[in-house]
């Protein structure tokens, strides 16, 4: 039912990711959305179900196509300080910078399905950690954490002090 | 205003209008398969989008849209006079409605209720 789908669902998933990383998920409107992507409103609630619906695609696209090759990348370094730059530099980064961190802090508290997703990018983290760190994995993936914070609140962050 | 609960041992979501809305809408009650829901939104903007053609029903623009309209070759079913607590219910090709848009007392409370219960494929 309804008028055929003529838009990019990709583009429109990368644009609304962009917002929900910029300002929340309950700082995101549908009209906000609808302004972003381009696409009419019944066709966003016709191909997501709902503003959730398109949270949850966002943030599967965000660590299918950016947690997850970052995390490789990290994986691949054996230095343990070049691992760590690396990881407080590019995790969590790219056009939706800061998304996982956000739900985290925003979502994941009330919402079972984005603390999955959540600890999926965690554990992606301390998994590429571990080569170059051991044991120690676990307790740098909250340092890179951390940072991420910290730059994202325009802070300075422990390792670029010396 | 309508009360949208979740009756879990029939597997059905139902929404109860209240009061006169169920003069403004010609229902008392929709029922709709859980299977057949597919999220739900508080959505204050929605209530500015063009409403179609009145089915049946009352509209009021401004003041009151309730009952079936028709826009874009989809079924639309109102029932809000207050568009900030407005929710958008989706629903499956299968039913009779493609969308459902209903003001309720508590949209965060009932977003959160309609959520958790819908399967995502």
């Amino acid at each position: 039912m309804g008028r055929p789908r003529t838009f990019d669902t990709d583009r429109a998933v990368e644009s609304a990711a962009a917002l929900f990383a910029t300002h929340g998920y309950e700082g995101t409107s549908v009209d906000d959305l609808v302004t972003a992507t381009g696409i009419h409103r019944g066709s966003l609630y016709k191909v997501f179900g709902s503003k959730r619906g398109l949270h949850l695609t966002a943030l599967r696209n965000h660590l299918d196509h950016e947690i997850h090759p970052t995390t490789a990348v990290i994986a691949g370094l054996t230095d343990p300080e070049q691992a760590l730059t690396t990881a407080i530099a590019s995790y969590d980064n790219g056009p939706a910078a800061g998304l996982l961190l956000l739900a985290a802090a925003e979502r994941a508290p009330h919402d079972r399905e984005v603390a999955a997703l959540v600890a999926e990018g965690v554990t992606a983290l301390e998994d590429a950690l571990r080569p170059s760190h051991g044991d120690a994995a676990p307790r740098l993936a909250s340092t890179v954490l951390g940072a991420r914070l910290r730059l994202r609140a325009g802070l300075p962050t422990a390792s670029k002090e010396h | 205003m309508a009360l949208i609960s979740i009756d879990r041992e029939h597997g059905l979501l139902t929404v109860e209008f209240q009061g006169l809305d169920k003069l403004w809408t010609l229902k008392s009650r929709l029922e709709i398969p859980l299977a057949h829901v597919r999220g739900a939104t508080h959505d204050p903007g929605m209530a500015r989008e063009p409403k179609g053609i009145r089915v049946g029903g009352t509209h009021f623009p401004g003041v009151i849209t309730a009952g079936r309209f028709r826009r874009d070759g989809e079924r639309l079913f109102w029932d809000v006079k207050n568009p900030d607590k407005a929710v958008v219910v989706e629903l499956a090709d299968a039913e009779t409605y493609d969308r459902l848009v209903i003001e309720v007392d508590d949209p965060r409370a009932t977003v959160a209720l309609i959520e958790r219960s819908v399967a995502r494929g």
